[in-house]
């Protein structure tokens, strides 16, 4: 059993622990909200966000194209000219709607009511990672992502029977191929080694098995949805983690469910996802317990790893690398800016190692410490002053290295961004002219708003120092000095 | 329990905040010697030392999927002309390496080599069940995995893993700006630029004070590891050697900050150490113009400053001829093949030739019958290059047949699985057993 968080434990760090990690961090004001609340009600806050109304609109291509199955049929068809012409136009298209894709969701993240759905949505996006480098439709992936957020806290069955059933990931992982002759064994292998149970809790029969049983659940290119074609399901008897019949898919992933396997798998990577270390053995039967009592619904199990005394423990608290898109979206939320355009959110995030809709492979992002490396820590504190400075050499630099990658952006961009300039923090938003008026002041209140924790002593005076040296405490050096604090080991962590 | 090469480089962190200023040519590298010194053979142990004579690869990506048959041409073999009645290469198209086999014409450069002695050919290099998918299959190549399995790291990453723990981020090079699968390791290392001038910590040049910004200064100190070493004073003195040990979850007990810190003077010192090395070092041979080019120039600088790398990554696109391929292909291997000729002979002339390898690699070769739009389709064996002083010149295994009966699906079956090229370098170049790296045992192939 988890114990809870003692009410004398809750206070503005554990506050901003939860709002850093069950979403995107925010403003000192936002977080004295939750603290307001107690551990319970912050959490509550979060979680229960069905409550809170998003209006946040779809992209306006969002939905079904049934022209485009003709239009490639057609390029198909044309003399090699022609031919090249629409597929580059093809390409043209899906490249656009990717690059507004990725900036639609970022929005969601930084500016969007319900942070803890999208953190979720991020969870799932590299569990079940799928690429636009092989779905090469950005209404899939669009549609892919609209289903990790509806099922963002819901049930794991009907999760995975989604998924399954899921356009891109049927073409992801070939199931959309699958036939009785021939079953693909890619997705039946994967759902087990990679989404449900790891490796070693199967057999390769059941592989085999499974694959069999999930022959006919296909993709109709024309409507761009899933279809379910008997012809092709292979109706034979197939022995499955030990049940017989003539098995089909929904029968598939239903025994999957049923794992005690399954629950602790999935229990212990949400926890290294939320609280940033592996979770002992015990605290795994805990979670496991606990999503299992609750029909493996997920909501109940993230409502007990939010409110546990483990989750707020020293080795847990600033102890996580930020990924790309917390960097990214965290810092614009503590600075209070808008959000950068599309192509630089976009190279931002490539060139730090976490490009959205784009995972290295099937496995997702690696994630924690392994998304620090000289080049992109480097990167990371480059990025820094981009954010706050608007730095202008810095865009430069970014422009060099652009529109070398298939996923990436075309000459027509690298001009965009060799002549783009960012508006730089306002100073004035997210300081009072009191913090403004002292060194020290100004030093306390920008660690709390940037680290919710301190520098070292020798890190302050170097800071301190570099404000003794100016004239006064002028825009100009306050933003200096937020970048400086930004380009440090310490505020990679959260 | 303790990585000794860790100890040693916690040592250097002290000795550099006690003596000063912070030398680049000491840190990691000397951490490496030693780690390297009771691992590897003793006869190494002085060349480690000063770096001078440790071997050194560097892997040229031809992205895309280049067309082996028009590569290495079996200009004599009657399928080839029916199956290629636009593309196929006459004799006299082709410079010839025997009465059957010759070079694409454009690649006299690597004829050069291959007269000098400096040239092999793998003939058709590939891997079972291939896929025609460019991700998924420059995954494979890059992962070396099964065709059916996928493997997280890459097999340079597996390579720094088992064999170069403890070393110089430098240790892996790659010239671009996304690190390649390849190098995906357990314990990431390894660094990715594109220009010596924006692997840096960039600053507006306000008040500048001999060439180097307040700013940066600033940064410095706020990164300096004495800085956070002195706040750690009475704790556990082996904590931090455990620390990169593991990826992705912090593991229990252990600091994401000591990581950081570690990282943060590695990307200090080697990005100085880039940009002295390419201000100081200057290319001694003539080099086309190309992005290829201008990599492999700035690779032969890095090599000739004494760089402590093992793996150099460069990479060169373009290969995906589906129409009007002649023209591309021809200009794509005049620039694989001159560039790749002016990086031997700036190498020479450093003196270094004898210590690197290059090998090249393609994620896919093209289908044997050309298509309906003067180009070809994905396919899959290959030829794969390796070059240096002292490979076994000349073709190596036979050519793949092309008799339609022998074809797959259209395609010719591979000879040489390329994890057994892999292995020949792991084993024959870079001295380390290759198992540990590839996964298993391959067969391997001594090209050197």
């Amino acid at each position: 059993m988890l114990k809870r968080i003692p009410s004398e434990r809750w206070n503005f760090t554990t506050a901003a622990h939860l709002l850093n990690r069950g979403g995107f961090g925010g403003t000192p004001d936002e977080i004295e909200q939750l603290r307001a609340l107690g551990a319970e009600g912050a959490v509550a806050k979060l979680l229960d966000y069905e409550m809170t109304p998003d209006n946040t609109p779809d992209p306006d291509w969002a939905k079904p194209d049934p022209t485009r199955a003709e239009r490639l049929q057609q390029a198909r068809n044309a003399d090699p000219q022609k031919r090249r012409e629409m597929l580059q136009e093809e390409q043209r298209t899906q490249r656009q709607r990717l690059l507004e894709l990725k900036h639609w969701w970022l929005m969601r993240m930084a500016h969007g009511p319900r942070p803890l759905q999208e953190k979720m949505t991020l969870f799932w996006h590299g569990h079940f990672a799928t690429s636009m480098e092989k779905v090469r439709d950005g209404y899939l992936m669009w549609k892919q992502n609209d289903l990790f957020r509806r099922h963002a806290t819901g049930s794991w069955l009907k999760l995975l029977i989604a998924v399954a059933q899921d356009p891109a990931m049927l073409v992801w992982l070939d199931q959309a191929q699958s036939r009785r002759e021939h079953p693909n064994e890619n997705f039946a292998r994967e759902v087990m080694e990679l989404f449900t149970l790891g490796e070693g809790h199967y057999t390769e029969k059941d592989v085999t098995e499974a694959a069999r049983a999930l022959t006919g659940w296909s993709f109709d290119r024309v409507s761009q949805q899933f279809v379910e074609r008997p012809r092709i399901h292979d109706d034979g008897d197939k022995t499955f983690l030990g049940r017989t019949g003539d098995l089909d898919g929904y029968d598939v992933l239903q025994e999957i469910v049923s794992q005690p396997q399954a629950a602790r798998f999935i229990a212990a990577k949400l926890w290294v996802y939320f609280a940033g270390e592996q979770p002992s053995d015990e605290l795994v039967t805990g979670l496991a317990d606990v999503f299992r009592s609750s029909k493996n619904e997920f909501k109940p199990l993230l409502r007990a790893m939010f409110e546990s005394e483990e989750f707020y423990s020293d080795t847990v608290i600033r102890n996580q690398v930020k990924s790309p898109v917390q960097w990214l979206v965290g810092s614009v939320r503590v600075l209070e800016r808008e959000l950068p355009p599309p192509l630089v959110c976009f190279s931002v995030t490539r060139n730090l190692g976490q490009d959205l809709f784009a995972p290295p492979n099937v496995k997702g992002w690696d994630g924690g410490l392994s998304w620090i490396t000289t080049n992109n820590l480097l990167a990371r504190y480059n990025d820094a002053a981009l954010l706050v400075e608007g730095d202008a050499s810095v865009v430069r630099a970014m422009a060099m290295g652009f529109g070398n990658g298939r996923a990436g952006a075309g000459p027509q961009a690298q001009n965009r961004l060799q002549n783009l300039r960012l508006r730089t923090v306002d100073v004035s938003q997210i300081l009072t002219a009191e913090d403004r008026s002292d060194r020290t002041k100004l030093l306390a209140a920008l660690e709390k708003r940037l680290l919710q924790a301190r520098l070292t002593p020798k890190q302050e005076d170097t800071l301190k120092t570099f404000l003794d040296g100016q004239d006064n405490l002028d825009d100009k050096t306050i933003l200096e000095t937020i970048r400086l604090m930004m380009s440090t080991p310490e505020y990679q962590l959260t | 329990m303790t990585d000794p090469s860790l100890k040693t480089r916690r040592e250097f962190l002290r000795t550099t905040m006690l003596g000063g200023a912070l030398s680049w040519t000491v840190p990691a590298f000397l951490a490496n010697t030693f780690s390297a010194l009771q691992a590897a053979a003793a006869d190494s142990a002085t060349q480690l030392v000063t770096g001078k004579d440790a071997t050194i690869l560097v892997v040229l990506q031809m992205a895309g999927g280049n067309d082996g048959l028009n590569t290495v041409v079996p200009f004599s073999n009657d399928h080839y002309h029916r199956a290629r009645p636009n593309l196929g290469l006459a004799p006299n198209d082709v410079l010839k390496l025997n009465g059957d086999i010759g070079l694409h014409g454009s690649l006299a450069g690597f004829k050069d080599l291959h007269d000098a002695g400096h040239l092999a050919i793998i003939q058709g290099a590939g891997y079972p069940n291939p896929n025609r998918s460019h991700f998924r299959s420059t995954e494979i190549w890059q992962t070396a995995s099964d065709a059916d399995h996928f493997e997280k790291y890459g097999w340079l990453g597996r390579y720094f893993d088992n064999a170069c723990a403890g070393s110089d981020p430098t240790v892996g090079v790659n010239i671009g700006r996304q690190m390649p699968q390849a190098f995906a390791a357990k314990h990431p290392v390894g660094v990715s630029l594109d220009n010596p001038e924006s692997y840096r910590f960039i600053s507006g040049d306000r008040n500048r004070q001999g060439g180097e910004s307040e700013s940066e200064s600033l940064y410095r100190k706020l990164n300096d590891p004495a800085e956070g070493m002195m706040s750690e004073q009475g704790g556990d003195a082996n904590s931090r050697g455990s620390i990169g040990a593991i990826s992705g979850a912090t593991p229990r007990g252990g600091s994401a900050l000591d990581f950081l810190e570690r990282t943060a003077m590695d990307a200090q010192v080697s990005s100085d150490k880039i940009r002295a090395i390419s201000r100081k070092v200057q290319n001694q041979a003539t080099y086309p113009q190309g992005q290829l080019a201008t990599s492999l120039k700035l690779v032969a600088r890095l090599i000739g400053g004494g760089l402590p790398t093992r793996v150099y990554y460069v990479s060169q696109g373009g290969y995906d001829t589906h129409t009007n391929q002649a023209n591309t292909q021809q200009r794509l291997l005049q620039e694989l093949g001159d560039s790749v000729k002016a990086f031997t002979e700036d190498l020479k002339a450093q003196g270094n030739m004898g210590r690197v390898v290059l090998m090249t690699f393609s994620e896919f070769g093209r289908r044997v019958a050309e298509n309906a739009n003067q180009g070809t389709d994905h396919g899959a064996a290959a030829p794969m290059f390796v070059i240096g002083d002292k490979v076994r010149a000349g073709l190596l295994g036979r050519y793949p047949s092309l008799a339609p009966g022998d074809l797959v699906n259209g395609d010719i079956q591979y000879n040489v699985d390329f994890r057994s090229v892999y292995a020949g370098l792991l084993e024959g170049w870079l001295r380390t057993p290759s198992a540990p790296v590839l996964g298993r045992q391959f067969a391997p192939v001594m090209v050197v």
